[in-house]
Protein backbone atom coordinates (compact mmCIF):
# COMPACT_ATOMS: atom_id res chain seq x y z
CA UNK A 1 0.00 0.00 0.00
CA UNK A 2 1.53 3.45 -0.94
CA UNK A 3 1.58 6.90 0.85
CA UNK A 4 -1.57 7.80 -1.25
CA UNK A 5 -3.50 5.04 -0.58
CA UNK A 6 -2.91 5.26 3.23
CA UNK A 7 -4.13 9.00 3.20
CA UNK A 8 -7.55 8.72 1.25
CA UNK A 9 -8.58 5.60 2.93
CA UNK A 10 -7.32 6.10 6.27
CA UNK A 11 -5.79 9.46 6.90
CA UNK A 12 -8.31 11.21 5.61
CA UNK A 13 -11.42 9.40 6.89
CA UNK A 14 -10.21 9.32 10.18
CA UNK A 15 -9.53 13.16 10.16
CA UNK A 16 -12.73 13.78 8.95
CA UNK A 17 -14.34 12.25 12.06
CA UNK A 18 -11.75 13.16 14.52
CA UNK A 19 -13.12 17.05 13.43
CA UNK A 20 -16.44 15.56 14.07
CA UNK A 21 -15.32 14.07 17.70
CA UNK A 22 -13.65 17.38 18.15
CA UNK A 23 -16.67 19.45 18.16
CA UNK A 24 -18.37 17.13 20.55
CA UNK A 25 -15.68 17.07 22.86
CA UNK A 26 -15.18 20.66 23.02
CA UNK A 27 -19.15 20.23 24.51
CA UNK A 28 -18.05 17.93 26.95
CA UNK A 29 -14.59 19.33 28.11
CA UNK A 30 -16.06 23.15 29.01
CA UNK A 31 -18.90 21.11 30.54
CA UNK A 32 -16.91 18.76 32.65
CA UNK A 33 -14.19 21.80 33.33
CA UNK A 34 -17.32 24.73 34.33
CA UNK A 35 -19.80 22.78 35.79
CA UNK A 36 -17.61 19.22 36.74
CA UNK A 37 -19.76 16.82 35.72
CA UNK A 38 -19.71 14.32 32.70
CA UNK A 39 -22.23 14.84 30.42
CA UNK A 40 -23.52 12.09 29.22
CA UNK A 41 -26.27 13.06 27.05
CA UNK A 42 -23.76 14.60 25.29
CA UNK A 43 -24.44 12.41 22.50
CA UNK A 44 -27.66 12.33 21.86
CA UNK A 45 -27.77 15.41 22.30
CA UNK A 46 -25.85 15.27 19.03
CA UNK A 47 -28.61 13.25 17.83
CA UNK A 48 -30.87 15.97 17.96
CA UNK A 49 -29.17 18.58 16.55
CA UNK A 50 -28.78 16.07 13.52
CA UNK A 51 -32.50 15.23 13.08
CA UNK A 52 -33.33 19.02 13.84
CA UNK A 53 -31.72 19.31 10.65
CA UNK A 54 -32.65 16.61 8.81
CA UNK A 55 -36.01 18.20 9.76
CA UNK A 56 -35.70 21.44 8.31
CA UNK A 57 -33.47 19.76 4.80
CA UNK A 58 -36.88 17.52 4.51
CA UNK A 59 -39.71 20.52 5.62
CA UNK A 60 -38.06 23.30 3.64
CA UNK A 61 -35.53 21.85 1.12
CA UNK A 62 -32.69 23.41 1.77
CA UNK A 63 -29.16 21.99 1.48
CA UNK A 64 -27.72 20.78 5.39
CA UNK A 65 -24.94 23.46 5.30
CA UNK A 66 -28.04 26.03 5.07
CA UNK A 67 -29.93 23.73 8.00
CA UNK A 68 -27.01 23.73 10.00
CA UNK A 69 -26.99 26.92 11.76
CA UNK A 70 -30.80 26.66 12.54
CA UNK A 71 -30.26 22.87 14.19
CA UNK A 72 -27.22 24.48 16.20
CA UNK A 73 -29.41 27.21 17.55
CA UNK A 74 -32.23 24.95 18.46
CA UNK A 75 -30.12 22.35 20.17
CA UNK A 76 -28.62 25.34 22.09
CA UNK A 77 -31.56 26.49 23.44
CA UNK A 78 -32.61 22.80 24.39
CA UNK A 79 -29.74 22.73 25.95
CA UNK A 80 -30.18 25.46 28.11
CA UNK A 81 -33.77 24.31 28.97
CA UNK A 82 -32.62 21.21 30.14
CA UNK A 83 -30.32 22.56 32.18
CA UNK A 84 -32.95 24.90 34.01
CA UNK A 85 -35.58 21.92 33.72
CA UNK A 86 -33.37 18.92 34.91
CA UNK A 87 -29.55 19.77 36.23
CA UNK A 88 -30.16 23.07 37.80
CA UNK A 89 -32.16 21.54 40.46
CA UNK A 90 -29.48 19.36 41.06
CA UNK A 91 -26.54 21.72 41.35
CA UNK A 92 -25.95 21.38 44.88
CA UNK A 93 -25.88 17.65 45.37
CA UNK A 94 -22.91 15.03 44.39
CA UNK A 95 -21.80 15.57 41.13
CA UNK A 96 -22.71 11.98 40.36
CA UNK A 97 -26.11 12.86 41.19
CA UNK A 98 -26.18 14.99 37.93
CA UNK A 99 -24.22 12.29 36.03
CA UNK A 100 -26.57 9.76 36.46
CA UNK A 101 -29.62 12.47 35.28
CA UNK A 102 -27.26 13.10 32.70
CA UNK A 103 -28.08 9.39 31.67
CA UNK A 104 -31.82 9.50 32.06
CA UNK A 105 -31.94 13.14 29.87
CA UNK A 106 -29.49 10.59 27.09
CA UNK A 107 -32.66 8.06 26.98
CA UNK A 108 -35.45 10.68 26.79
CA UNK A 109 -33.94 12.48 23.81
CA UNK A 110 -33.34 9.27 22.15
CA UNK A 111 -36.92 8.09 23.06
CA UNK A 112 -38.32 11.20 21.95
CA UNK A 113 -36.25 10.88 18.70
CA UNK A 114 -36.97 7.20 17.70
CA UNK A 115 -41.01 8.12 18.16
CA UNK A 116 -40.44 11.16 16.04
CA UNK A 117 -38.25 9.90 13.59
CA UNK A 118 -38.50 6.31 13.80
CA UNK A 119 -35.76 3.96 14.20
CA UNK A 120 -34.36 3.64 10.49
CA UNK A 121 -31.54 4.94 8.76
CA UNK A 122 -31.98 8.24 7.28
CA UNK A 123 -29.98 10.57 5.05
CA UNK A 124 -29.53 14.44 4.26
CA UNK A 125 -29.00 13.58 0.30
CA UNK A 126 -30.23 10.34 -1.39
CA UNK A 127 -27.39 9.04 -4.09
CA UNK A 128 -23.36 8.16 -3.75
CA UNK A 129 -21.18 11.50 -4.34
CA UNK A 130 -18.08 10.60 -5.58
CA UNK A 131 -15.15 12.04 -4.22
CA UNK A 132 -12.94 14.71 -6.53
CA UNK A 133 -9.29 14.15 -7.50
CA UNK A 134 -6.60 16.96 -5.98
CA UNK A 135 -3.51 15.48 -7.00
CA UNK A 136 -4.13 12.14 -5.84
CA UNK A 137 -5.90 12.88 -2.91
CA UNK A 138 -9.59 11.86 -3.15
CA UNK A 139 -11.80 14.34 -0.96
CA UNK A 140 -15.38 15.12 -1.25
CA UNK A 141 -16.91 18.48 -0.59
CA UNK A 142 -19.06 17.28 2.37
CA UNK A 143 -15.71 16.33 3.78
CA UNK A 144 -13.60 19.52 3.42
CA UNK A 145 -17.07 21.30 5.05
CA UNK A 146 -16.10 19.41 8.21
CA UNK A 147 -12.71 20.27 8.60
CA UNK A 148 -12.96 23.67 7.54
CA UNK A 149 -16.03 24.46 9.81
CA UNK A 150 -14.14 22.29 12.73
CA UNK A 151 -11.00 25.06 12.31
CA UNK A 152 -13.13 27.77 12.16
CA UNK A 153 -15.00 27.07 14.93
CA UNK A 154 -12.23 26.32 17.13
CA UNK A 155 -10.28 29.85 15.73
CA UNK A 156 -13.34 31.64 17.19
CA UNK A 157 -14.10 29.71 20.26
CA UNK A 158 -10.00 30.48 21.04
CA UNK A 159 -10.72 34.05 20.02
CA UNK A 160 -13.56 34.46 22.34
CA UNK A 161 -12.09 32.59 25.45
CA UNK A 162 -9.18 34.22 25.11
CA UNK A 163 -10.10 38.39 24.11
CA UNK A 164 -14.10 39.08 25.55
CA UNK A 165 -14.77 39.75 28.80
CA UNK A 166 -17.34 36.63 28.78
CA UNK A 167 -14.88 34.31 27.47
CA UNK A 168 -12.99 35.02 30.45
CA UNK A 169 -15.22 34.71 32.98
CA UNK A 170 -16.06 31.30 31.57
CA UNK A 171 -12.55 30.28 31.89
CA UNK A 172 -12.41 31.67 35.57
CA UNK A 173 -15.15 29.73 36.62
CA UNK A 174 -13.08 26.97 35.67
CA UNK A 175 -10.01 27.38 37.04
CA UNK A 176 -11.55 28.63 40.66
CA UNK A 177 -15.58 29.32 40.96
CA UNK A 178 -15.14 30.52 44.83
CA UNK A 179 -13.35 33.20 43.37
CA UNK A 180 -15.01 33.92 40.47
CA UNK A 181 -17.68 33.96 42.75
CA UNK A 182 -16.11 36.70 45.41
CA UNK A 183 -15.07 38.78 42.24
CA UNK A 184 -18.77 39.07 41.45
CA UNK A 185 -19.08 36.91 38.04
CA UNK A 186 -22.54 35.46 37.60
CA UNK A 187 -22.27 31.81 37.55
CA UNK A 188 -25.67 31.98 36.13
CA UNK A 189 -25.03 33.54 33.30
CA UNK A 190 -21.95 31.48 32.33
CA UNK A 191 -23.43 28.29 32.65
CA UNK A 192 -26.19 29.57 30.08
CA UNK A 193 -23.50 30.65 28.23
CA UNK A 194 -21.31 27.34 28.45
CA UNK A 195 -24.44 25.11 27.12
CA UNK A 196 -25.19 27.74 24.35
CA UNK A 197 -21.62 26.88 22.92
CA UNK A 198 -21.86 23.47 23.96
CA UNK A 199 -24.90 22.84 22.55
CA UNK A 200 -24.53 24.57 19.48
CA UNK A 201 -21.17 22.41 18.76
CA UNK A 202 -22.59 19.40 19.66
CA UNK A 203 -25.51 19.78 16.89
CA UNK A 204 -22.90 20.43 14.43
CA UNK A 205 -20.98 17.13 15.47
CA UNK A 206 -24.32 15.14 15.03
CA UNK A 207 -25.14 17.26 11.58
CA UNK A 208 -21.56 16.88 10.05
CA UNK A 209 -22.01 12.38 11.11
CA UNK A 210 -25.09 12.95 9.39
CA UNK A 211 -24.03 14.96 6.49
CA UNK A 212 -20.76 11.98 6.55
CA UNK A 213 -22.61 8.83 7.27
CA UNK A 214 -25.67 8.00 8.22
CA UNK A 215 -28.62 9.69 10.27
CA UNK A 216 -29.67 6.91 12.98
CA UNK A 217 -31.35 7.39 15.99
CA UNK A 218 -28.34 5.36 18.23
CA UNK A 219 -25.98 7.95 16.20
CA UNK A 220 -24.48 9.85 19.09
CA UNK A 221 -25.19 7.29 21.85
CA UNK A 222 -22.41 5.28 19.56
CA UNK A 223 -20.19 8.81 19.69
CA UNK A 224 -19.90 9.14 23.16
CA UNK A 225 -16.84 7.22 24.20
CA UNK A 226 -15.24 8.50 21.71
CA UNK A 227 -15.52 11.97 22.45
CA UNK A 228 -14.82 11.28 26.43
CA UNK A 229 -12.00 9.74 25.42
CA UNK A 230 -10.94 12.82 23.18
CA UNK A 231 -11.48 14.82 26.11
CA UNK A 232 -9.57 12.88 28.46
CA UNK A 233 -6.74 12.42 26.21
CA UNK A 234 -6.44 16.21 25.31
CA UNK A 235 -6.56 17.35 29.23
CA UNK A 236 -10.00 18.01 30.65
CA UNK A 237 -10.83 21.58 30.41
CA UNK A 238 -8.55 22.37 27.35
CA UNK A 239 -10.46 23.35 23.88
CA UNK A 240 -7.10 22.09 21.89
CA UNK A 241 -6.66 19.31 23.79
CA UNK A 242 -10.57 18.19 22.64
CA UNK A 243 -9.38 18.88 19.46
CA UNK A 244 -6.01 17.13 19.01
CA UNK A 245 -7.44 14.54 21.43
CA UNK A 246 -10.49 14.18 18.67
CA UNK A 247 -8.00 14.00 15.50
CA UNK A 248 -6.18 11.27 17.29
CA UNK A 249 -9.00 8.99 18.11
CA UNK A 250 -10.44 9.48 14.82
CA UNK A 251 -7.64 8.62 13.33
CA UNK A 252 -6.29 5.75 15.70
CA UNK A 253 -10.13 4.27 14.79
CA UNK A 254 -9.79 4.30 10.98
CA UNK A 255 -6.29 2.99 11.04
CA UNK A 256 -6.67 0.49 13.72
CA UNK A 257 -8.91 -1.43 10.50
CA UNK A 258 -5.36 -2.22 9.02
CA UNK A 259 -4.52 -4.44 11.95
CA UNK A 260 -7.66 -5.50 13.34
CA UNK A 261 -10.81 -6.52 12.25
CA UNK A 262 -13.32 -3.83 11.73
CA UNK A 263 -15.87 -4.80 14.28
CA UNK A 264 -13.32 -3.82 17.09
CA UNK A 265 -13.02 -0.13 15.26
CA UNK A 266 -14.91 1.29 18.37
CA UNK A 267 -12.71 -0.23 20.90
CA UNK A 268 -9.88 1.67 19.64
CA UNK A 269 -11.01 4.17 22.08
CA UNK A 270 -11.99 2.97 24.93
CA UNK A 271 -8.42 1.47 24.64
CA UNK A 272 -6.69 4.57 23.92
CA UNK A 273 -8.83 6.39 26.76
CA UNK A 274 -7.91 3.29 29.73
CA UNK A 275 -4.52 3.82 28.30
CA UNK A 276 -4.57 7.49 28.99
CA UNK A 277 -6.19 7.57 32.91
CA UNK A 278 -3.62 5.07 33.89
CA UNK A 279 -0.74 6.76 32.01
CA UNK A 280 -1.06 10.55 31.90
CA UNK A 281 -4.59 11.55 33.78
CA UNK A 282 -3.74 15.03 32.93
CA UNK A 283 -4.21 14.70 29.10
CA UNK A 284 -1.54 15.05 26.99
CA UNK A 285 -1.67 19.44 27.40
CA UNK A 286 -2.15 19.02 30.92
CA UNK A 287 -5.64 19.53 31.75
CA UNK A 288 -7.13 19.09 34.94
CA UNK A 289 -6.72 16.12 37.35
CA UNK A 290 -10.25 14.76 37.88
CA UNK B 1 -16.38 59.21 64.02
CA UNK B 2 -18.90 56.76 62.89
CA UNK B 3 -18.13 53.35 61.39
CA UNK B 4 -17.42 52.06 58.18
CA UNK B 5 -18.32 47.93 58.90
CA UNK B 6 -19.60 47.41 62.31
CA UNK B 7 -20.58 43.71 62.94
CA UNK B 8 -23.20 44.27 65.80
CA UNK B 9 -23.21 40.58 68.12
CA UNK B 10 -23.19 38.36 65.24
CA UNK B 11 -24.05 34.84 65.77
CA UNK B 12 -24.24 32.01 63.62
CA UNK B 13 -21.86 29.20 61.67
CA UNK B 14 -21.76 27.31 58.38
CA UNK B 15 -24.56 24.75 58.49
CA UNK B 16 -26.64 24.37 62.13
CA UNK B 17 -22.74 24.54 64.05
CA UNK B 18 -22.29 27.85 65.99
CA UNK B 19 -18.90 29.12 65.56
CA UNK B 20 -19.69 32.79 66.72
CA UNK B 21 -21.46 34.12 69.75
CA UNK B 22 -22.08 37.39 69.74
CA UNK B 23 -19.27 38.88 68.21
CA UNK B 24 -18.78 42.70 67.39
CA UNK B 25 -16.44 44.48 65.56
CA UNK B 26 -16.06 48.27 63.90
CA UNK B 27 -13.94 49.01 61.55
CA UNK B 28 -13.61 52.65 61.01
CA UNK B 29 -12.82 55.23 57.93
CA UNK B 30 -9.07 54.69 57.05
CA UNK B 31 -8.46 52.36 59.71
CA UNK B 32 -6.48 49.19 59.24
CA UNK B 33 -7.97 46.81 62.03
CA UNK B 34 -6.80 43.27 62.98
CA UNK B 35 -8.07 39.83 64.59
CA UNK B 36 -5.70 37.77 66.34
CA UNK B 37 -6.55 34.80 68.35
CA UNK B 38 -5.74 30.88 68.65
CA UNK B 39 -6.85 28.60 66.31
CA UNK B 40 -10.26 27.64 65.98
CA UNK B 41 -10.88 31.44 67.19
CA UNK B 42 -13.56 32.24 64.54
CA UNK B 43 -11.25 34.67 63.09
CA UNK B 44 -11.88 33.61 59.58
CA UNK B 45 -15.44 33.02 59.96
CA UNK B 46 -16.01 36.60 61.44
CA UNK B 47 -14.45 37.52 58.08
CA UNK B 48 -16.76 35.24 55.80
CA UNK B 49 -20.01 36.39 58.16
CA UNK B 50 -19.33 39.79 56.56
CA UNK B 51 -19.04 38.43 52.95
CA UNK B 52 -22.29 36.46 53.19
CA UNK B 53 -20.59 33.66 53.41
CA UNK B 54 -22.52 32.59 56.70
CA UNK B 55 -25.45 31.66 58.26
CA UNK B 56 -26.06 34.13 60.88
CA UNK B 57 -28.59 33.50 62.77
CA UNK B 58 -28.59 36.39 65.07
CA UNK B 59 -27.35 39.92 64.93
CA UNK B 60 -26.41 42.09 62.18
CA UNK B 61 -23.37 43.54 59.75
CA UNK B 62 -24.20 47.17 58.82
CA UNK B 63 -21.79 48.45 56.38
CA UNK B 64 -21.65 52.31 55.00
CA UNK B 65 -25.40 53.06 56.54
CA UNK B 66 -26.64 49.46 54.30
CA UNK B 67 -27.62 46.37 56.61
CA UNK B 68 -25.76 43.99 54.25
CA UNK B 69 -26.22 40.85 56.70
CA UNK B 70 -26.92 37.83 54.43
CA UNK B 71 -26.55 39.67 51.26
CA UNK B 72 -25.19 37.53 48.29
CA UNK B 73 -21.24 37.94 47.62
CA UNK B 74 -21.62 39.66 44.52
CA UNK B 75 -24.31 42.33 45.82
CA UNK B 76 -21.62 43.05 48.45
CA UNK B 77 -18.53 43.37 46.23
CA UNK B 78 -20.86 46.16 44.32
CA UNK B 79 -21.41 47.84 47.05
CA UNK B 80 -18.05 48.30 48.22
CA UNK B 81 -16.08 45.38 50.11
CA UNK B 82 -13.57 42.99 48.51
CA UNK B 83 -12.72 39.83 50.31
CA UNK B 84 -9.32 37.43 49.43
CA UNK B 85 -9.44 34.24 50.97
CA UNK B 86 -6.41 32.47 52.16
CA UNK B 87 -5.92 29.96 50.16
CA UNK B 88 -6.77 29.35 45.96
CA UNK B 89 -7.13 33.23 45.60
CA UNK B 90 -5.99 33.44 42.48
CA UNK B 91 -6.94 32.03 39.17
CA UNK B 92 -3.77 29.72 38.52
CA UNK B 93 -4.15 29.13 34.56
CA UNK B 94 -5.03 33.27 33.67
CA UNK B 95 -2.22 35.52 33.22
CA UNK B 96 -1.40 38.65 36.06
CA UNK B 97 -3.65 41.00 33.91
CA UNK B 98 -6.64 38.60 33.55
CA UNK B 99 -6.31 38.26 37.49
CA UNK B 100 -6.75 41.84 37.79
CA UNK B 101 -9.12 41.52 35.19
CA UNK B 102 -11.36 39.35 36.85
CA UNK B 103 -11.43 41.65 39.86
CA UNK B 104 -13.20 44.28 37.79
CA UNK B 105 -15.65 42.20 36.28
CA UNK B 106 -18.42 44.20 37.63
CA UNK B 107 -17.23 47.62 36.54
CA UNK B 108 -17.68 48.33 32.77
CA UNK B 109 -15.90 50.91 30.51
CA UNK B 110 -12.41 51.74 30.79
CA UNK B 111 -10.28 50.00 33.17
CA UNK B 112 -6.93 51.62 32.90
CA UNK B 113 -7.15 54.38 35.56
CA UNK B 114 -7.86 50.86 38.02
CA UNK B 115 -5.25 48.68 36.17
CA UNK B 116 -2.15 51.14 36.84
CA UNK B 117 -3.22 52.08 40.07
CA UNK B 118 -3.25 48.12 40.93
CA UNK B 119 0.34 48.65 38.99
CA UNK B 120 1.50 51.25 41.00
CA UNK B 121 1.01 49.86 44.42
CA UNK B 122 2.33 46.31 43.13
CA UNK B 123 5.49 47.22 40.75
CA UNK B 124 6.66 43.51 40.70
CA UNK B 125 3.34 42.61 38.88
CA UNK B 126 3.91 45.76 36.35
CA UNK B 127 6.63 43.92 34.62
CA UNK B 128 5.01 40.48 33.13
CA UNK B 129 1.36 41.06 33.12
CA UNK B 130 1.32 37.90 31.07
CA UNK B 131 2.74 35.84 33.01
CA UNK B 132 0.42 32.95 34.40
CA UNK B 133 -0.42 33.50 37.87
CA UNK B 134 -0.23 29.95 39.54
CA UNK B 135 3.59 30.51 38.08
CA UNK B 136 3.99 32.99 40.54
CA UNK B 137 5.91 32.45 44.00
CA UNK B 138 3.86 32.96 47.47
CA UNK B 139 4.01 36.33 47.87
CA UNK B 140 3.03 37.36 44.37
CA UNK B 141 0.33 35.38 44.09
CA UNK B 142 -0.83 37.19 47.67
CA UNK B 143 -0.29 40.42 45.54
CA UNK B 144 -2.03 39.15 42.80
CA UNK B 145 -4.63 38.37 44.77
CA UNK B 146 -4.91 41.54 46.90
CA UNK B 147 -4.16 43.29 43.62
CA UNK B 148 -7.51 41.83 42.09
CA UNK B 149 -9.33 42.62 44.88
CA UNK B 150 -8.57 46.18 44.53
CA UNK B 151 -9.34 46.26 40.78
CA UNK B 152 -13.07 47.78 41.89
CA UNK B 153 -12.01 50.31 43.94
CA UNK B 154 -13.52 49.07 47.43
CA UNK B 155 -14.06 50.76 50.83
CA UNK B 156 -12.98 48.12 52.47
CA UNK B 157 -10.48 45.12 51.89
CA UNK B 158 -11.18 41.96 53.86
CA UNK B 159 -7.70 39.89 54.13
CA UNK B 160 -7.25 36.32 55.17
CA UNK B 161 -4.31 35.90 56.79
CA UNK B 162 -2.41 37.53 53.92
CA UNK B 163 1.12 36.41 55.12
CA UNK B 164 0.82 32.60 55.89
CA UNK B 165 3.56 30.99 54.53
CA UNK B 166 5.27 33.41 53.60
CA UNK B 167 9.26 34.32 54.40
CA UNK B 168 9.22 37.78 56.79
CA UNK B 169 10.98 39.68 54.05
CA UNK B 170 7.48 39.18 51.72
CA UNK B 171 5.52 39.81 55.08
CA UNK B 172 6.70 43.32 56.08
CA UNK B 173 5.76 43.84 52.47
CA UNK B 174 2.68 43.09 52.27
CA UNK B 175 2.04 44.97 55.96
CA UNK B 176 3.77 48.12 53.66
CA UNK B 177 1.40 47.17 51.14
CA UNK B 178 -1.52 47.44 53.11
CA UNK B 179 -0.31 50.86 54.24
CA UNK B 180 -0.16 51.99 50.88
CA UNK B 181 -3.49 50.67 50.60
CA UNK B 182 -4.92 52.51 53.23
CA UNK B 183 -3.08 55.88 52.40
CA UNK B 184 -5.46 55.75 48.66
CA UNK B 185 -8.70 55.60 50.88
CA UNK B 186 -9.17 51.79 51.42
CA UNK B 187 -9.47 50.30 54.88
CA UNK B 188 -8.44 47.34 56.12
CA UNK B 189 -9.88 44.15 58.11
CA UNK B 190 -7.37 41.32 58.35
CA UNK B 191 -7.20 38.00 59.95
CA UNK B 192 -3.58 37.18 60.89
CA UNK B 193 -1.63 34.48 62.87
CA UNK B 194 1.33 36.09 63.38
CA UNK B 195 -0.10 38.18 66.18
CA UNK B 196 2.79 40.53 67.03
CA UNK B 197 4.16 41.66 64.47
CA UNK B 198 0.20 42.04 63.01
CA UNK B 199 -0.85 44.19 66.12
CA UNK B 200 2.15 46.26 65.98
CA UNK B 201 1.18 48.01 62.41
CA UNK B 202 -2.37 47.94 62.87
CA UNK B 203 -4.42 50.60 64.52
CA UNK B 204 -6.39 48.39 66.49
CA UNK B 205 -7.04 44.99 66.96
CA UNK B 206 -9.87 42.58 68.08
CA UNK B 207 -8.37 39.15 70.08
CA UNK B 208 -11.00 36.69 69.32
CA UNK B 209 -11.15 33.37 71.45
CA UNK B 210 -13.34 30.21 70.93
CA UNK B 211 -15.75 32.14 68.86
CA UNK B 212 -16.06 35.24 71.38
CA UNK B 213 -14.97 38.90 72.12
CA UNK B 214 -11.86 38.82 74.84
CA UNK B 215 -10.37 41.89 73.79
CA UNK B 216 -10.01 45.00 72.13
CA UNK B 217 -8.16 48.20 72.10
CA UNK B 218 -5.21 49.89 70.16
CA UNK B 219 -2.65 47.71 68.62
CA UNK B 220 0.05 48.73 71.51
CA UNK B 221 -2.60 48.57 74.16
CA UNK B 222 -3.11 45.36 73.02
CA UNK B 223 0.60 44.55 72.58
CA UNK B 224 0.98 45.61 76.18
CA UNK B 225 -2.02 43.85 77.80
CA UNK B 226 -0.21 40.50 80.22
CA UNK B 227 -3.62 38.89 79.67
CA UNK B 228 -3.51 38.79 75.76
CA UNK B 229 0.73 37.72 75.97
CA UNK B 230 -0.20 34.79 78.23
CA UNK B 231 -3.11 34.26 75.76
CA UNK B 232 -0.78 33.70 72.52
CA UNK B 233 1.72 35.77 72.25
CA UNK B 234 4.27 33.84 73.51
CA UNK B 235 4.54 35.37 77.48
Amino acid sequence: MDFMELLNFYLMPGIVLGCIYALGAIGVTLIFSILRYAHLAHGDLATLGAFLALAIVSGFGVSPLAALPVAMIGTAVIAVFIDKAFYNHLRERPKIVTVMASLGIALMIRAVIQVVWGVDSESYVRGIVRPENYWGLRIRDREIYTIAFMIAVVVALQLFLGRSKWGKAMRAMSDNPDLALLSGIDNRKVIILTWLIAGGLCASAGVFLGLNTELKSMMGWHMLLPMFAATILGGVGRVDGAVLGGLIVGVAEELSVLVLPSEYKTATAFVILLLMLLVRPTGLLRGKVL
Amino acid sequence: MSALLSMNEVSGGYGDTQILKAVSIEVAPDEIVVIVGPNGAGKSTAMKAVFGLLNVRSGNIVFDGDDITSWAPNKIVQRGICYVPQVDNIFRDMTIHENLEMGAFLKSGDLSAAFDRVYELFPDLKDRPRTLAGSLSGGQRQMVAMGRALMLDPKLLLLDEPTAGLSPKYMDQIFQICRDVRETGVSIMLVEQHAKQALAFADRGYVLAAGQNRHEGTGEQLLADREVAEMFLGG
